[in-house]
């Protein structure tokens, strides 16, 4: 397997703010409506955003100390914009996935490796809602995928 | 880069604190086992990674004492290039590695600070450690090193860690630290075998000050946590002067305890004494690993309180 070149990260990153609660509640709402994946999950973690992406990080006790830091990154790559779609990432579906339980594609080895190589595959599952779903493989979260008019198309990393 | 052959005469003067001497000397022409830590943030079900390992060559077998650690043979293995690691369900690491985080205990909700982070593997033992539950800010004064850092939090899907990128020793003060972790950089002669030779990292730089960048660490990570909290002091070296000696510094410039602390390998005391010099008789609560005994990278850890 060949591993990626590492994205640079940048010197001079700012802290990403802290969403509003309207905001909170629309990133969650989507994950729960989307993958069935209850918005408790998410309990202990505050949502931060940066443009158009969404981070997830752990609720400290208290915020504003850490806010002095110059920080580089923080927390976990959760969900971005995509137009006026939200759209979630292979990173936090890999971490929470598992709990999902709609709009899972499970696929078998010989498909998923056809699919990471094309990129997209024709494919029909009338269970599935079109949008953005869950690539699964032998029990393995492997990301995000969109199934869409009758294809499978792959936003795997 | 120092060859096996001349190993004998640079390990020579430690003759009288590496216990067994000769066994060690040969030890040093074996390779290590193989192992990888299993990360359950993003695999709950370990018989996914196990079969799958298994299904590619792999043998793996539980290690005793350390929960979610495995042993896999064959040693030369490519962990690395199986997918199992690619979706971050592995953390290839030494066992000894292990033992620092052991020994700083960390909980969920503390404020946790790992200085000397990068590349992540102790970072990452913490998030899982804590269920991912503490907060946890991870240092590396190198821009390079911190990608390889914050691309394991990626991989091993870590939601509970900031990254920064400052001196450890000007660490900035304002976060009330629970724990402090240092895993200071060093000479490495703990990591130092057959394949491992350039290992032995600031041997052939010479002129890098390795005890004054570690003191200098150590001071700052204690005047970071907050009184009655735990700084973690470790190193991959068998050199007491970038051990004991630091923390000896440490003890007589500040107000702080060691503690003592159980560990799963074999170990020896701290020294109180090294070339002549005295040390502070609490250094005989530190711990020192040696590879031929733990099947391991040789390895120094201080448990320290600050008491005000």
């Amino acid at each position: 397997m060949t591993r990626k070149k590492r994205k640079k990260i940048h010197r001079e990153a700012k802290w990403p703010r802290v969403v509003s609660l309207e905001e909170r509640e629309e990133v969650l709402s989507f994950w729960e409506e989307r993958f069935g994946i209850p918005r408790e999950t998410f309990e202990a973690y505050l949502l931060l955003s940066t443009a158009k992406n969404y981070w997830l990080f752990i609720k400290p006790q208290e915020i504003r100390p850490l806010q002095n830091l110059q920080v580089q990154t923080v927390g976990l790559l959760f969900t971005r914009r995509v137009s006026k779609w939200l759209k979630p990432t292979s990173t936090a579906l890999q971490r929470f996935g598992h709990l999902a339980t709609r709009n899972v594609v499970e696929l078998t080895p010989t498909a998923l490796d056809r699919l990471r190589r094309e990129r997209r595959l024709p494919f029909n599952d009338n269970h599935l809602e079109e949008g953005y779903v869950i690539i699964r493989c032998e029990g393995k979260v492997w990301g995000c995928g969109l199934y869409s008019k009758g294809r499978l198309i792959s936003f795997l990393p | 880069m120092l060859e096996l052959t001349e190993a004998p005469a640079y390990f020579e003067h430690y003759q009288e604190i590496i216990p067994n001497f000769q066994e060690f000397l040969e030890h040093l022409k074996k390779p290590l086992p193989l192992y990888f830590r299993l990360n359950e943030l993003k695999c709950p079900r370990e018989e996914i990674v196990l079969k799958g390992l298994e299904r590619q060559g792999a043998k793996v077998f539980p290690v005793p004492d350390f929960p979610r650690f495995f042993r896999v043979e064959p040693r030369d293995f490519p962990l690395g290039n199986t997918e199992e690691y690619y979706l971050g369900y592995i953390y290839p690491m030494t066992l000894s590695s292990a033992l620092p985080v052991l020994a700083l205990d960390p909980r969920p909700g503390e404020y946790i600070l790992d200085l000397c982070a990068a590349p992540g593997s102790k970072t990452t033992q913490i998030a899982q450690a804590t269920g991912d539950r503490a907060v946890i800010v991870a240092n590396d004064r190198r821009l390079d090193r911190l990608t390889a850092l914050v691309a394991n939090l990626k991989r091993l899907g870590v939601a509970s860690a900031l990254t920064t990128l400052y001196r450890g020793e000007v660490f900035p003060f304002g976060v009330p630290f629970d724990r402090v972790l240092v895993d200071a950089p060093c000479s490495g002669e703990g990591r130092y075998r057959q394949g491992y030779e350039g290992e032995l990292l600031y041997q052939k730089e010479g002129h890098t000050n390795l005890p004054a960048i570690q003191k200098g660490l150590l001071v700052r990570a204690f005047d970071l946590v907050k009184t009655g909290g735990v700084v973690v002091y470790s190193t991959c070296t068998i050199n007491p002067a970038e051990n004991e000696m630091v923390v000896d510094y440490l003890l007589r410039k500040r107000q702080a305890e060691i503690i003592p602390c159980e560990y799963p390998l074999p170990h020896h005391p701290g020294l109180t004494e090294w070339e002549g010099r005295v040390l502070h008789p609490d250094l005989q609560k530190t711990a020192r690993f040696y590879s031929h005994e733990t099947e391991s990278v040789g390895f120094f850890v201080a448990k320290i309180k600050r008491l005000f």
